[in-house]
């Protein structure tokens, strides 16, 4: 017995070479790059076909108008290309948008993950989904034709019948499901035993909720807010509809406002002719809407990094 | 070994404060015909029970013979789970801790619980330990209520330098020392074990151990066991449950002998504890 293995005798010891070949492996691992690479040469592609139109609108319009002025309108005599009136817009109904689907959105969350039993939240939760299923143009009719006589029924002061208060709360309510839902995944994966521990010592549920489950499923949180803003911002059609087409300059809710995103819809649907000002216009805005989305993205990646409570 | 019932081996018995002349019981929880149901399914049945002021109690038996159900009976943790009842009175100090006027929150407040995984809070040591009395409304200096809860719990000396740090850096035994550090700060007269060292190595359990002896002079505490020999090195009484297995295969916990721990594990009256001490079955 005390003869070392030998190679010469394959019966007594066989090779651990690979016995037949798995070509299956490479083939999958192929494919799932190609997959993983077609959203990755997309953002590229997206980054690509707005950087050339962008670069060539500021060759003709200067940087300094660009930002500065407050006169918008590309398509006009003389055109004004201020871009300011569309960032306020953006930032006001998106503004309004996380007002209303935060706290609405984290309820929800608090609600079903915390409060539900297990058979409420079999049904509520496909039911909340199903709100971010529908498509923004229905919302955008419902802002128009059913919430905006609501509010100059109820509102004490005057709005006109486009205005960016109607715009900015349908987006949030369009956003609440995004909120509520990655939130609530968020909140459920929270160790049972970390929401023993707080009611072990006295806490009630609504305490444990806010002050032990929230701050551990706070980055998923974040991420939910982020993702939610991100989609309200870039939202177009139910500003579009609601919110109206006229680049104001203004700070009160009740007026008309066009949004970054409902620009370049309106314009894009038009006929601007390819190489224009007006064509790279549509492409400067939409480079700019990138760019603060990006950087709210990326602010936001820092501060959860430096926040979140690490549970494992 | 032939003889079992009269050699019993390796068991070295001494209770915290008089070795194997255990004092008369000074019932905190007085438990009679306790049942505990999930749904329809009866987990424990009928179980009697007298749980001895400032003494340590231990609960064991093999797996799924209810003793974590019972322990979590005694600070109501079960009202949590969905369709769990209890059935029969436990006495707290003589009121009923499942009558309607009780809140099951204050309750908590006075009886408090370590679990088996040490869970603490992803928060810093110091935040861990005061959220208990912040939870409680407890007004003045946070920082002494730390320290205090902190050295009885015998981490002062390893944590104080590191206060502001996350509690999850700590090793198994200091987060689990922490967990019982975090009960103490409330202040509780009861403090509940569920198997506290079953995630532990062995020296980390003997810290875990010398520190409920030291607790054992101003809490009572109740202890889940797995571990016959951790029964007996530190428990004043032991209750030993079994299984029964009935005629539709479903297991029910039940109490078998409850009494001082230096008569259970050196002359227990039944069969099945004698079995189970000597390691015949569980």
């Amino acid at each position: 017995m005390a003869t070392p293995p030998s190679a010469t005798a394959p019966g007594t010891s066989p090779s651990l070479a690979r016995s037949r070949p798995r070509h299956g492996e490479q083939i999958i691992k192929v494919v799932l790059l190609l997959a993983a690479l077609v959203s990755v040469a997309t953002t590229i592609g997206i980054v690509v076909s707005l950087l050339e139109p962008t670069i060539r609108f500021f060759g003709e319009v200067s940087a300094v108008e660009f930002f500065t002025s407050t006169s918008w309108g590309p398509l006009f005599e003389p055109p004004g290309y201020g871009v300011l009136p569309l960032v306020s817009a953006t930032l006001i109904t998106t503004g309004i948008a996380v007002v209303v689907a935060v706290p609405l959105g984290l309820g929800a969350a608090i609600y079903l993950s915390e409060y539900a039993r297990p058979r409420v939240r079999q049904i509520c939760k496909p039911v909340l989904e199903v709100l971010a299923g529908i498509p923004t143009v229905v919302f955008g009719f419902f802002a128009l034709s059913f919430v905006t006589p609501l509010l100059r029924g109820i509102l004490p002061f005057e709005i006109e019948i486009f205005n960016a208060l109607c715009a900015g709360l349908v987006v949030g309510f369009m956003i609440i499901p995004i909120v509520a839902s990655l939130s609530e995944d968020a909140m459920t994966a929270v160790p049972r035993a970390l929401r023993e521990g707080s009611f072990a010592l006295g806490a009630s549920k609504m305490t444990t909720s806010v002050r032990v489950v929230l701050p551990a499923a706070f980055s998923g949180i974040v991420a939910a807010v982020i993702l939610a803003v991100s989609r309200g911002a870039g939202e177009t059609m139910i500003v579009y509809i609601a919110g109206g087409g006229q680049p104001n300059f203004t700070f009160d809710l009740g007026k008309a406002m066009q949004t970054m995103a409902a620009f370049i819809a309106q314009a894009g649907s038009g006929d601007v002719p390819i190489g224009t000002v007006d064509y790279n216009t549509i492409f400067a805005v939409g480079s700019l809407l990138f760019v603060m989305t990006f950087a709210m993205n990326y602010v936001s990646a820092r501060l959860v990094r430096r926040y979140r409570e690490v549970y494992e | 070994m032939t003889d079992i019932g009269t050699s019993i081996p390796s068991v070295t018995v001494r209770g915290p404060q008089a070795p194997g002349n255990t004092a008369a019981l000074d019932p905190v929880f007085t438990v009679s015909d306790l049942s505990v149901f999930y749904g329809e399914y009866e987990a424990v049945r009928q179980v009697d029970l007298s749980i001895g002021n400032r003494e340590i109690t231990a609960m064991i038996g093999p797996s799924g013979c209810g003793k974590s159900t019972v322990l979590r009976c005694f600070n109501r943790m079960n009202d949590l789970i969905p369709g769990a009842r209890a059935a029969g009175k436990i006495l707290y100090h003589g009121e009923d801790l499942y009558g309607d006027h009780v809140d099951p929150i204050e309750v908590r407040r006075r009886i408090g619980m370590v679990f088996q995984k040490p869970n603490p809070f992803p928060k810093s040591i110091y935040d861990n330990i005061a959220y208990g009395p912040r939870v409680n409304g407890t007004k003045g200096k946070m920082d002494e209520v730390v320290e205090e809860a902190l050295t009885q719990a015998a981490l002062w000396d390893e944590v104080k330098d590191k206060l502001k740090q996350n509690a999850l850096s700590l090793s198994g035994g200091q987060q689990q020392r922490l967990c019982i550090a975090r009960a103490i700060a409330v202040k509780p007269e009861v403090i509940l074990m569920d198997e506290p060292c079953s995630a532990l190595d062995p020296i980390a359990t003997t810290k875990i151990e010398d520190l409920m002896q030291q607790l054992a002079r101003d809490y009572t505490i109740v202890i889940v066991t797995h571990n016959m020999q951790q029964a007996a090195r530190v428990s004043n009484r032991t209750a030993f449950f079994t299984a029964d297995v009935d005629d539709k295969g479903e297991r029910h916990g039940r109490l078998v002998e409850f009494d001082e721990t230096s008569r259970i594990f050196t002359n227990p009256t039944d069969q099945r504890t004698e079995d189970y001490i000597t390691g015949r079955f569980g």
